[in-house]
C-alpha cells in the first residue's frame, strides 16, 4: 500500500468454500473461514493438511477449483493484482533469488510495490537493523544462510505496510532473539488500524501465544475454529495446550 | 567402494540435476503440473536432447573439418595462404584448428553446464552420506562427466571416421589420442574456470562497481565461443606462419611449435599418411614432436584422475571467500515495474553465464565484425557494408536468443508471481532489454567503425530504422510464450528444457526482425534513402501490429 492512502475497511480476508484440487487428490474441501480486522488468525494443521495450498490459493499461485477467496473485497483471481498489492508474503520456504543480494532484492520488491525511495530505504534500513542484517544486505543471497533468507523474506514482507500479513512458517531457521522481535512485530503491526494477519504454523506453543483465533485443517477441511478457550470447551480439555486439544480434535475415529 | 558404486551414485545424482537443471526447483519454480512420475523421465529426456544437440554441432563442425582437409590439395597449391605450404602442413593446420575448436567448444559448455551442477545442490546432499571420499569423489567426477558423454563420444567417433576417410584408416586412428586429450584439458579448464567464475561472479556483492567486474569477467568467459571466428580471420596467417616455421629447420621456433598442443597430435594423422616429408622433420624434431605428444598424454591421464576428485571439492567449496565487513549503506533506488524488472534480470544475468551470454553474443559479436573492416575492408563502402552486416547480426542474435530472457522469470518463480506484477510489465521490461541489447551492440559497431566509414548519418538511420523491428520482434516472441505460459503453466524454458520450444518461438521474431532488413537491400539498390524508408516504414507497421497483440491482452487476467 502506497504511502498516505487511507487504511482499508472490511474484512482483510474472506474464504468461501474453497476447494483445491491436484488431479484427483482435494487438497482443500469447501474450506471456508475469515480473517477479521487487528486479528491473527492461525491456521493449524499436520503435515498434509491443506495449510500451504490454502495459502498459495490466497496469494495467487495456485488457482481454486471452487469457490472464494477476497482480500479487503478485491477477489484474487477477477483481481488479481489488486488483491496482491494489499498483501505481505512470507513463504514456507526460502524462495528467493539466488542471483541478486538483499538490497537488489528488496529494490526489485519495494520498485513493484511502488514504493517511493525515501519510504523504502528507511522502513529498509529501520528493519535490516532491527534484523541485524547490516552484514549481509549486499552479499548475493545464493550464500546466506535459510535464517538470514528468511529475514530478507520478512522484510520484503513488510515493507509496503501491507493490510494482511499471510505467513507459511514464518519462524522457521530464525535464531532466537529474531524470534521473539517477530512475535512482537507482528502483534505491533496488526493490531492497529484494520490489519490483519494469517499464521500458518504447526508449532503449536507460538499459535497459542500469538493468535487471537485459530483454525485447525485436517485432510483439507476445517474441524474447528475459535479462540484457544473456544477450542478447549469444543474438546472438553479444560486448560489444555493447544497441542493437546488439536490432537483430540484431529484425531481419526 | 568401487567404480561400480561410484557410477550407481552418480547415475542416481545425474536424475537428480537433470530434475533441477529441468524445473529449477531449487531456485523458487512452483511444482510442475506434469505427473510427478513423469517429471524425472521428461528432464532426463530434455537434458539428452540438449546433449545431443550439442554431440550435432561438434560433428558438423569435424565433418566440416574434414571437409577443408579434403580439399587441403587444392588450398596448398591456389593462392589462398599468401606463398608455398606443403600439403601435409594445411592438413596439421587444418586438424589444429579443429582441435582448437573441440577445446573452445566443449569447454564453453562446461562454462554453461557447471552452475547448473553446482545450483542443483546434488554433492552436498550427498556428502553426509556413508560413502568413502574416494567413492564420493568419483562419483563426481563421473556426474561431471555424463554431462558431456554425448558430446565427447560423437568427437571421439567423428574425427578419426571423418579423417580417417579423407586420409587413411591409420592417420583417423592417429587422431584419436589429440581428441582424447582436447577432450580433458576442455573438462578440466572448464572446472578451472568455472571454479574461479563461481567465486569471481556469482559471489560478488553488489554495487556499481562490482558490477562492471562481473560483466568483464563474464566477456573473458565468452571469449573460447569466438574461437572460430578468431580462427577462420586468421586462417591465412596462421597457415604461413606454420610454413615459415617448419621451412626455417631446426630452431627454437620450430620445436616450439611442434610442441605446442595441439599442433603435436595435429602432426600425427599427416605423418602417418605418409607426410613426413612434407613438414621436413629432422629425427630430432621428430622426437621432439614423440615426447611432447607423450607428456601431453600424461598430462591428460593426470588430468582425468584429478577431474575425479577435484569435482567433489569445487562442488563443495564455500561460494565466497571470507571478507572484510563493509558497513552498507541502506538507502533503495526504486523505479517503475518495468525498469525493475529490467534491473533484476540484468543484476541476475551479471552473475549468471548463461544469461549473460545472451546480453554480452550480440555485442561482442558485433564488436569482433567492427574490428574486422579493419583488417578486411580496403575501403570505407566495403567497411559500410560490413558495418551493416554486423547491426543486422546484432538484431537477428538479440531476437533470436530474446525468448530464453523469458526462464529468468522462472527463478523464484513461486515468489514472483506473489507480487503485483502484470504481464504486462514483464514483457515491456524484456523487450526493452532486448531492444537494449540491439542499441548497445550497433552502439559498439558505430564508435568502432567511424574512423573507417565518413557518412556515419545514413549508418544511425540505419540502425534508428530497424529498433522498432527489434521491439516488435520482442513483443511476438514474449506476447507467445506468455500466452502459451497462461494457458498450459510456466514453461521451464532454460538450457535444457523447451529449447525446441524456444526456437520455434524465434522464428517469427527472427522473421520480423529481418523483414525490414531485406526491404532495405531490395530498396537501396534504387537509393540508400528510399531503402532507409522503406525498412522503417516496414519496422513502424510491425511494431503497431505486435504491440497490441502481446500487450492488449487483460493485465487483471488470473494466473
Amino acid at each position: 500500500m502506497a504511502p498516505g492512502e487511507p487504511p482499508p475497511t472490511g474484512p482483510p480476508l474472506v474464504i468461501e468454500e474453497l476447494s483445491i484440487a491436484y488431479g484427483e487428490r482435494r487438497a482443500v474441501d469447501r474450506l471456508s473461514l475469515a480473517v477479521r480486522p487487528g486479528e491473527i488468525y492461525g491456521l493449524l494443521g499436520s503435515n498434509g493438511a491443506g495449510k500451504s495450498s490454502t495459502i498459495k490459493a490466497i496469494v495467487g499461485l495456485v488457482p481454486p477449483s471452487a469457490g472464494r477467496i477476497r482480500v479487503f473485497g478485491f477477489d484474487v483471481v477477477a483481481d488479481g493484482l489488486s488483491a496482491k498489492a494489499r498483501i505481505g508474503y512470507v513463504p514456507e520456504t526460502s524462495l528467493l533469488y539466488e542471483a541478486l543480494t538483499p538490497r537488489e532484492f528488496l529494490e526489485f520488491v519495494a520498485s513493484v510495490r511502488a514504493l517511493p525511495e525515501a519510504v523504502a530505504s528507511e522502513r529498509a534500513a529501520g528493519y535490516a537493523s532491527a534484523f541485524r542484517l547490516e552484514a549481509e544486505f549486499d552479499e548475493p543471497i545464493s550464500s546466506l544462510s535459510n535464517g538470514t533468507r528468511q529475514k530478507v523474506l520478512l522484510i520484503a514482507a513488510f515493507l509496503h505496510h501491507p493490510p494482511l500479513l499471510v505467513l507459511d512458517e514464518p519462524l522457521n531457521s530464525l535464531d532466537p532473539r529474531s524470534v521473539r522481535l517477530m512475535k512482537e512485530l507482528l502483534a505491533r503491526y496488526v493490531g492497529s488500524s484494520g490489519r490483519g494477519a494469517l499464521f500458518s504454523t504447526h508449532t503449536m506453543e507460538i499459535a497459542q501465544q500469538l493468535c487471537h483465533r485459530v483454525g485447525i485443517l485436517d485432510h483439507g477441511v476445517l474441524r474447528a475454529e475459535g479462540s484457544l478457550a473456544d477450542l478447549r470447551e469444543r474438546a472438553a480439555r479444560g486448560d489444555a495446550p493447544l497441542e493437546d486439544v488439536f490432537l483430540r480434535l484431529t484425531r481419526e475415529d | 567402494m568401487t567404480w561400480r558404486e561410484a557410477r550407481r551414485i552418480s547415475s542416481v545424482a545425474f536424475g537428480e540435476v537433470c530434475l533441477q537443471a529441468v524445473y529449477a526447483f531449487r531456485q523458487g519454480n512452483l511444482p510442475t503440473s506434469v505427473d510427478t512420475s513423469k517429471a524425472a523421465a521428461l528432464a532426463r529426456r530434455r537434458v539428452v536432447q540438449s546433449k545431443i544437440l550439442v554431440a550435432g554441432v561438434l560433428t558438423l563442425i569435424t565433418a566440416g573439418g574434414a571437409l577443408v582437409l579434403h580439399l587441403a590439395p587444392r588450398l596448398a597449391e591456389g593462392p589462398f595462404f599468401g606463398v608455398p605450404v606443403a600439403v601435409p602442413v594445411v592438413e596439421a593446420g587444418v586438424l589444429t584448428g579443429l582441435l582448437s575448436l573441440d577445446v573452445a567448444f566443449l569447454w564453453w559448455t562446461g562454462l554453461q553446464v557447471l552452475p547448473t551442477l553446482l545450483a542443483s545442490g546434488v554433492l552436498a546432499v550427498l556428502e553426509p552420506l556413508p560413502i568413502d571420499a574416494r567413492t564420493l569423489g568419483r562419483a563426481a567426477g563421473l556426474l561431471y562427466l555424463r554431462l558431456f558423454d554425448l558430446p565427447a563420444i560423437a568427437v571421439l567417433v567423428a574425427t578419426p571416421l571423418f579423417v580417417g576417410e579423407v586420409l587413411g584408416p591409420l592417420a583417423g586412428i592417429a587422431t584419436i589420442p589429440g581428441v582424447l586429450a582436447a577432450i580433458v584439458f576442455a573438462l578440466a579448464l572448464a572446472l578451472l574456470t568455472g571454479r574461479a567464475f563461481v567465486r569471481r561472479v556469482q559471489g560478488s556483492r553488489g554495487g556499481g562497481g562490482r558490477a562492471i567486474v562481473r560483466w568483464a569477467y563474464l566477456v573473458l568467459w565468452l571469449l573460447p565461443a569466438f574461437a572460430m571466428f578468431a580462427f577462420v580471420v586468421a586462417a591465412g596467417g596462421f597457415f604461413a606462419l606454420l610454413a615459415a616455421t617448419l621451412a626455417s629447420g631446426p630452431s627454437l621456433a620450430r620445436d616450439a611449435l611442434l610442441a605446442a598442443f595441439p599442433f603435436t597430435f595435429a602432426t600425427l594423422p599427416p605423418l602417418f599418411a605418409g607426410g613426413r616429408a612434407g613438414f621436413g622433420l629432422t629425427p630430432d624434431g621428430l622426437a621432439i614432436l614423440c615426447a611432447a605428444a607423450g607428456s601431453y598424454l600424461a598430462v591428460a591421464i593426470g588430468g582425468f584422475s584429478w577431474l575425479m576428485g577435484a569435482v567433489r571439492r569445487v562442488g563443495l567449496a564455500p561460494p565466497l571467500a571470507a571478507r572484510e565487513f563493509v558497513p552498507p549503506r541502506f538507502a533503495l533506488a526504486t523505479h517503475g515495474a518495468a525498469r525493475a524488472v529490467l534491473t533484476k534480470d540484468l543484476r541476475i544475468s551479471s552473475r549468471t553465464p548463461g544469461y549473460a551470454f545472451l546480453v554480452l553474443l550480440p555485442c561482442l559479436d558485433a564488436v569482433v565484425i567492427g574490428l574486422f573492416t579493419f583488417v578486411a575492408a580496403p575501403s570505407s563502402s566495403d567497411a559500410r557494408e560490413i558495418a551493416i552486416g554486423a547491426v543486422t547480426t546484432a538484431a537477428l542474435l538479440a531476437t533470436f536468443f530474446g525468448p530464453a530472457f523469458f526462464a529468468i522469470e522462472v527463478n523464484a518463480y513461486a515468489y514472483g508471481r506473489t507480487l503485483p506484477l502484470g504481464d504486462r510489465a514483464i514483457v515491456l521490461a524484456k523487450a526493452g532489454l532486448i531492444a537494449a541489447i540491439y542499441l548497445v551492440a550497433s552502439g559498439l559497431v558505430l564508435g568502432i567503425t567511424l574512423l573507417r566509414i565518413f557518412e556515419p548519418t545514413r549508418f544511425v538511420a540505419f540502425i534508428a530504422a530497424e529498433l522498432p523491428a527489434v521491439v516488435a520482434a520482442a513483443l511476438l516472441e514474449l506476447g507467445i510464450l506468455f500466452r502459451r505460459s497462461r494457458s498450459r503453466g510456466l514453461p521451464v524454458a532454460n538450457l535444457y528444457a523447451g529449447a525446441w520450444w524456444a526456437l520455434l518461438v524465434s522464428i517469427p521474431g527472427v522473421v520480423a526482425a529481418g523483414a525490414p532488413l531485406v526491404a532495405f537491400h531490395l530498396l537501396a539498390s534504387s537509393s540508400i534513402d528510399l531503402g532507409l524508408a522503406g525498412m522503417g516504414a516496414v519496422a513502424i507497421a510491425e511494431l503497431a501490429l505486435a504491440a497490441p497483440l502481446a500487450l492488449g491482452h487483460d493485465r487483471r487476467r488470473p494466473i
